[in-house]
């Protein structure tokens, strides 16, 4: 059962990978949240938490429902162009994807060389979604994907945590929550912003500023 | 913060602290009331902005002078440099300002980097920035850790006090700033790293090798001439007033590098005296150098510009800043029988008994140093006699200093104060010399007691035994007395004669015009041709030609090249520049490179992790 969700949130990674168009990235950033929200669900019934419960559940109201939500609401909004732009093509991304994992693995299996299997299968995971989190931020162009790209980092972080230290307090946990809500509102107004300003969200031609 | 305030901060209230507080306190006062009058003609807001910036300049400066914690004492240095900073800044409409500014800030930043390291050394020794704590420790320092930080406390305090070659910023920030603040700025806040010196060498670190002496010495020497030849050259009053600045201060620093030499011979008494020489110097420039900064307000507000060039017959106009002016410069020039004459004289004295007492290389040394100061005294002279001849003397040069308006009253109270002390100083120097003798005797630590460098009310004596003396009532009343009979001599023989004859031919010379005077830069070109290896002089000439044989105009351009800007300032610039053109390549302005970065950053540390 972990294993398979743990592939599901990796298989969801790769799909963010290839996505080309702004719907697909944020339905796949949607799979992604909910899986990452069922493990900590199932984690909280196996552990009987209540503090893992509610983080779950936040999880699911947040990531799932609501951030999915304002992005496809704001991509509505400004009616942009629904390509991401790509720097790397949708098949070399695969690639750096995979070989993301593939040095996540190797990493793992340096730095927790006593580890389990799931241990160090979880380590993985949680890697390669930040690795893969930080490569959607450089190598796509619109500024959306730059906020997505941030919150599959965060996602990834989620889930490394978890496993380093059994997850967060709680209370560090819900106010990460509430700062990745309020980055994602301020962020979305700056999209907002810039597109009406500029008439596009292409990053890559915002370089006026430079000293 | 409270890490590093572990201790409760007090104020010092020892003579050494109290001589400062006593220095600012004569050059605020007048100051304060010259402001007044000086800033009537700015609008209302910019009048209480000067005069908070005024306040707090002053209260950071006396915070300077009485802190006994060295964390706190790096708080009031910054807020010293920074109100100084925004002081300069006054006119900030004007370009040469904000440059005038920026070379400041920046200076007085590197300095306070060195300060700031120096402190952190004191720290690692002492745990504590208490100075009692730092003196205890000092005590078991090793003799490598106390050299660096007297290298790092003499470059932080020397920014500040304008030792060459670190003075490039006086004569950009002091001509920018009001004039009353360029007198305070001139006259008391260079002052305050000459108690820095005191304060952490002499009673902090103890002054007990000889070559810091020695290399202050030199410095101060340096300092003096270039300073002076430098001011001789210049035709902008308040950047030759500065330049000054930097000659006295070299001055100061002779009785300070001598007093710390001596101490670490061990001659007590010439300890003593030189640093009386080199406080009795410090306490007469803020007196001197603050009137001549005041005076150079009422010049400017009475023409409207600082160019020598321009002035000229201003004593008709102003006589009362003339007057006043011309008392600050006697006092400058260190012309008996005023008080500068009388700090010049021990300072020389302190050498000449300096070099009886050491044999070979200390001879030669202070044989050297009497000859610099002496040189030094000389130049000095010569300036200000172009300072004050060109501005007050002979005909108008142009319009400006022929429509010269009075100064209002509070303007004169303020440089009518300060030169009833120069006064006061010069002939009640016995007075002042027992009571620098027993705040000497505290900052060296030397029992004073039984040192007495004064005969009667009248007479200073540095060395009784070998007959020194000297009087300046005497010399005063000497003075006068041929001065009355030569005076009433040249009236009684000359003047009487009231027809005066023309001669019929006289070459021209009947008509003279304001064109035909002596200019400021014709009487530095002897001082420019001898000091050319070092002033480096260029001079441009262009003649446009109207045909072939016919000159239309003709234009002349003199001026000297500043060696410190062009061979070390400009060098050291440019490689910063360089460097900074090279990295900039790195900022493509692209956001995603940007996030590359970091996202590279963090992976060359996942990989490299345990290297760290």
């Amino acid at each position: 059962m972990q294993f398979s969700i743990l592939f599901a949130i990796l298989a969801s990674t790769y799909m963010m990978a290839i996505a080309k168009r702004l719907p697909t990235l944020i339905q796949s950033f949607r799979y992604q949240s909910f899986f990452l929200s069922l493990a900590t669900f199932l984690a909280a019934r196996h552990e009987n938490s209540v503090e893992l419960l509610c983080v779950s559940i936040l999880l699911f109201l947040l990531k799932v429902i609501a951030i999915p939500h304002l992005l496809l609401r704001i991509v509505r909004r400004i009616k942009a162009n629904e390509n991401i732009g790509l720097f790397i093509n949708t098949q070399l991304s695969l690639v750096c994807a995979l070989v993301f994992t593939y040095v996540s693995w190797a990493f793992s299996r340096q730095t927790l060389p006593a580890a389990g299997e799931t241990q160090s299968f979880m380590f993985t995971v949680a890697l390669s979604v930040i690795l893969t989190g930080g490569f959607l931020m450089i190598f796509r162009m619109k500024a959306l994907t730059q906020i997505i790209g941030l919150l599959v980092m965060e996602n990834g972080a989620f889930l490394l945590a978890a496993l380093v230290s059994g997850g967060m307090p709680f209370f560090v946990e819900i106010s990460i929550f509430f700062d990745v809500l309020i980055s994602m509102i301020i962020l979305g107004i700056f999209v907002y912003k810039i597109n009406k300003l500029f008439t596009h969200i292409d990053v890559h031609k915002l370089t006026e500023l430079k000293g | 913060m409270a890490y590093f305030l572990d201790s409760p901060i007090s104020f010092l209230h020892d003579p050494l602290s109290l001589f400062f507080l006593a220095v600012i306190a004569v050059v605020a006062l007048p100051a304060f009331v010259y402001s007044i009058g000086y800033l009537e003609r700015y609008p209302r807001s910019k009048r209480i902005e000067g005069h908070i910036l005024f306040a707090a300049f002053v209260l950071s400066m006396a915070a300077v002078v009485t802190l006994d914690h060295a964390f706190a004492f790096l708080v009031a240095w910054e807020i010293m440099s920074l109100t100084s900073y925004f002081l300069v800044l006054f006119e900030r409409e004007n370009e040469l300002s904000i440059q005038a500014a920026t070379i400041y800030v920046i200076m007085t930043h590197a300095g306070t980097a060195f300060l700031i390291a120096a402190f952190l050394m004191f720290y690692r020794f002492a745990g504590s920035f208490d100075f009692q704590a730092i003196k205890i420790a000092c005590q078991t320092m090793p003799a490598q850790t106390k050299n660096i930080i007297f290298i790092f406390l003499l470059i932080g305090f020397g920014t500040k006090a304008g030792i060459v070659p670190l003075h490039i910023w006086l004569p950009y920030a002091h001509p920018q700033a009001p004039s009353h603040i360029s007198s305070l700025m001139s006259g008391v806040m260079i002052k305050t790293a000459v108690y820095g010196i005191l304060r952490f060498i002499i009673t902090i670190l103890g002054a007990d090798t000889t070559w810091w002496g020695i290399l202050i010495m030199i410095l101060a020497a340096i300092s003096c001439l270039v300073g002076i030849i430098y001011a001789l050259m210049e035709n902008n009053i308040k950047k030759l007033l500065a330049y000054s600045s930097i000659e006295n201060m070299g001055i100061i620093l002779f009785g300070v590098g001598a007093c710390m030499f001596f101490l670490s011979k061990g001659w007590t008494m010439l300890a003593v005296l030189s640093l009386i020489a080199g406080l009795y110097h410090l306490i007469n420039h803020a007196i001197f150098k603050g009137l001549l900064f005041l005076g150079s307000g009422s010049i400017y507000h009475a023409t409207g510009t600082l160019n020598i060039e321009k002035q000229g017959g201003l004593i008709h106009r102003m006589p009362y800043t003339a007057g006043t002016f011309l008392v600050g410069s006697v006092a400058i020039a260190g012309l008996p029988p005023l008080n500068g004459f009388l700090s010049e004289w021990l300072t020389f004295q302190t050498f000449f008994l300096g070099a009886t007492q050491g044999n070979g290389g200390i001879k030669v040394l202070f044989g050297l140093c009497a000859a610099i100061l002496a040189l030094t005294s000389g130049l000095a002279a010569a300036c200000f006699v172009k300072a004050f001849g060109i501005t007050f003397l002979g005909l108008p040069r142009s319009k400006h200093s022929q429509d010269a308006k009075k100064s209002p009253a509070a303007m004169k109270l303020g440089m009518l104060f300060l030169s009833i002390l120069i006064f006061v100083f010069s002939f009640g120097a016995c007075f002042i010399i027992r009571k620098l003798t027993s705040i000497c005797g505290h900052i060296t630590g030397i029992n004073t007691d039984a040192m007495n460098f004064t005969v009667n009310n009248l007479t200073v004596t540095p060395w009784a035994s070998k007959g020194i003396y000297l009087s300046t009532p005497a010399i005063a009343a000497v003075l006068s007395t041929i001065m009355l009979v030569a005076g009433s001599a040249i009236y009684f023989i000359l003047c009487r004669r009231k027809n005066i004859i023309y001669n019929t031919w006289d070459c021209g010379y009947y008509k003279l015009g304001a064109r035909n005077e002596y200019t400021a830069t014709a009487y530095s070109k002897p001082f420019r041709i001898l000091f050319s290896f070092f002033l480096l002089p260029h001079r441009r000439t262009k003649k446009i030609w109207e045909s072939f044989y016919h000159v239309k105009s003709f234009s002349y351009e003199t001026g000297t090249t500043s060696i410190f800007k062009k061979y070390a300032y400009k060098p050291f610039l440019n490689a910063i520049f360089g460097s900074a053109e090279l990295i900039k390549r790195m900022q493509a302005g692209s956001i995603h490179i940007y996030i590359g970065y970091i996202f590279i950053t963090i992976i060359l540390l996942l990989i490299f992790k345990d290297r760290f």
